[in-house]
């Protein structure tokens, strides 16, 4: 007996359902939820403030409006203000992390003297700092620097080691048998090989390191995005506090995705398949 | 027309576990090769085949002897094939050859670009390594050796990793490329019939690191394995192995 089977062909996903699973679609859809369910639990819990009152606030604050009795917005002086600590802080971890990271990845010696330490640091989360750099230097710049600083460097310290471990001895000695020059060694085998890496504990640190700043702001600064979230929750003006927690979530997302990730895409583009290769091309050219 | 000046080469390594005994991988070895020859270094796992190239590469050093590598009196530039081809995963195919080229003139991008076509690989300029088949990395790897104008070419099992088809394409590859250059080749392997079918002379090894024999392979090149002539020699020396009697270490 011979049964035959007639060929469907399947219906294509209509545009909405397609919208909604690609990237885009489900980042925006997502972002409408979440401000839905936030707008119905304000019905319930009246503490809570509305999105829109967040917005006006926010508004105020990014503007340079009034608001009658309450102080003038300053949004742009405190995220100046902190993103320059935040830079500083982390130049300087980032600098210790590598030059440790190198050291550490390069020899067994220095491996067994400090890796342990550094995975010491990394369990430490960035409050701790907040407090021990505001007792060490009190009121001013240097504590939240040096919180960004401490918080970053393990970060980047455990990423480049594992990046100079992963430069394996074939490289090494494929490189000596030919006689190839320290300088381009340096370059091509070393520097090139971790550069993922460094990227990858850059973008660690850069977000485990940015509530670092915020907090040590809380705790001890007179300028600053911590400093002015504290100011609305010490006001009792939740709007203003959380719409300032909102703005720093925003910015630490938006670095993420439209810095870290892409940097970090670019440095291990080595990494990917010909498939993927491929699908970026034909993105490229549309 | 480099040549290489072995003598009474040893090479020990410390016992694997404690209280065992040192491992013999060569023991005092003499040889000559010289001129634009392709010897074929044989023999079984761990007769320190690969040790010997370390040695003459550099990358290792001897216990006692000495090994020079000259030309023309200086000391030779050397070019090296690998088990595996041993490429900067970060870098493209032609990064990777430039990475061992001394300049980075366009004469000198030209020089590499013509090795890649000798083996193929027009195309694969800017391809990173994990994008290539283990074949064609081990292409690149080939085109990378020669095209440093190596005066002594090394090459450890090139092929060891390979599946036979493409195994045996690489060594027509190798064999059109040799007949090209005519470099002073070294070349270690454990498989007979790819010695027969590339060298000149072939320098079998015995477990311990010591010379059993040294053949001399007088047939024109480039040779096929399904050539009677090579068949016959290869079966020849197979049986020599059967009865190979490992000479007692001094």
């Amino acid at each position: 007996m011979t049964t035959l089977i007639q060929e469907v062909e399947p219906e294509p996903d209509s545009a909405i359902k397609r919208w909604l699973v690609s990237d885009r679609g489900a980042t925006i859809s997502a972002a409408v939820l979440f401000l839905v369910m936030w707008q119905l639990l304000t019905l319930f819990a009246p503490r809570v403030p509305t999105p829109w009152a967040v917005v006006k606030i926010m508004w105020i604050e990014v503007t340079g409006g009034d608001y009658g009795s309450v102080r003038r917005g300053e949004f742009w002086n405190h995220y100046a203000a902190t993103l320059q600590r935040y830079a500083y802080g982390l130049a300087i971890g980032f600098t210790a992390g590598v030059l440790v990271g190198a050291l550490i990845g390069a020899s067994n010696i220095a491996r067994a003297l400090i890796s342990d330490t550094v995975l010491v640091l990394l369990a430490l989360p960035a409050f701790v700092w907040a407090f021990l750099t505001t007792m060490w230097f009190g009121i001013g710049w240097q504590a939240p620097v040096l919180t960004v600083a401490f918080t970053a460097f393990p970060f980047v310290a455990v990423n480049v080691a594992q990046g100079v471990r992963a430069i394996t001895p074939d490289l090494r000695h494929m490189s000596t048998a030919f006689g190839v020059t320290p300088v381009k060694r340096f370059r091509h085998l070393i520097l090139a090989g971790i550069t993922g890496y460094v990227f990858a504990g850059l973008r660690f640190a850069m977000i485990v390191s940015w509530n670092g700043v915020l907090l040590s702001e809380w705790f001890n600064g007179q300028v600053g995005v911590g400093f002015r979230t504290r100011y609305w929750f010490d006001a009792n003006r939740y709007p203003g506090f959380l719409g300032w927690v909102i703005s720093f979530i925003i910015f630490v997302v938006a670095l993420d995705r439209l810095v870290l990730t892409k940097l970090q895409a670019r440095a291990f583009r080595w990494r990917k398949t010909n498939d993927e290769l491929d699908k970026e091309l034909l993105a490229t050219v549309g | 027309m480099a040549k290489v000046t072995v003598s009474k080469l040893a090479k020990l390594f410390p016992p694997p576990i404690k209280g065992g005994d040192v491992v013999r991988a060569i023991t005092n070895i003499d040889f000559e090769v010289d001129g634009n020859v392709f010897v074929s270094i044989v023999g079984p796992s761990g007769c320190g085949k690969s040790t010997l190239l370390n040695i003459l590469s550099g990358v290792d050093t001897p216990t006692s002897g000495s090994v020079t590598v000259t030309e023309a009196g200086k000391p030779a530039k050397l070019g090296y094939v690998f088990q595996d081809a041993r490429l900067l995963p970060w870098r493209s195919v032609m990064d990777n050859m430039m990475y061992v080229r001394d300049d980075a003139s366009e004469e000198s991008v030209a020089n590499a670009a013509k090795y890649l076509s000798m083996v193929g690989l027009d195309h694969t300029h800017e391809m990173f390594p994990g994008q290539l088949s283990g074949g064609m990395q081990q292409r690149v790897g080939i085109a990378r050796a020669f095209s440093v104008e190596p005066d002594l070419l090394l090459m450890d099992e090139p092929f060891s990793h390979l599946d036979a088809m493409t195994a045996r394409s690489l060594r027509d590859h190798l064999q059109d490329l040799w007949s090209r250059t005519r470099k002073t080749v070294l070349f270690v392997t454990h498989d007979v019939m790819e010695a027969v079918q590339l060298s000149d002379r072939i320098i079998v090894l015995a477990p311990g690191g010591v010379i059993y024999d040294d053949i001399s392979i007088d047939l024109p090149h480039p040779r096929k394995a399904s050539d009677p002539k090579v068949a016959t020699l290869q079966a020849e020396i197979l049986g020599q192995f059967e009865n190979m009697q490992i000479p007692a270490v001094e």
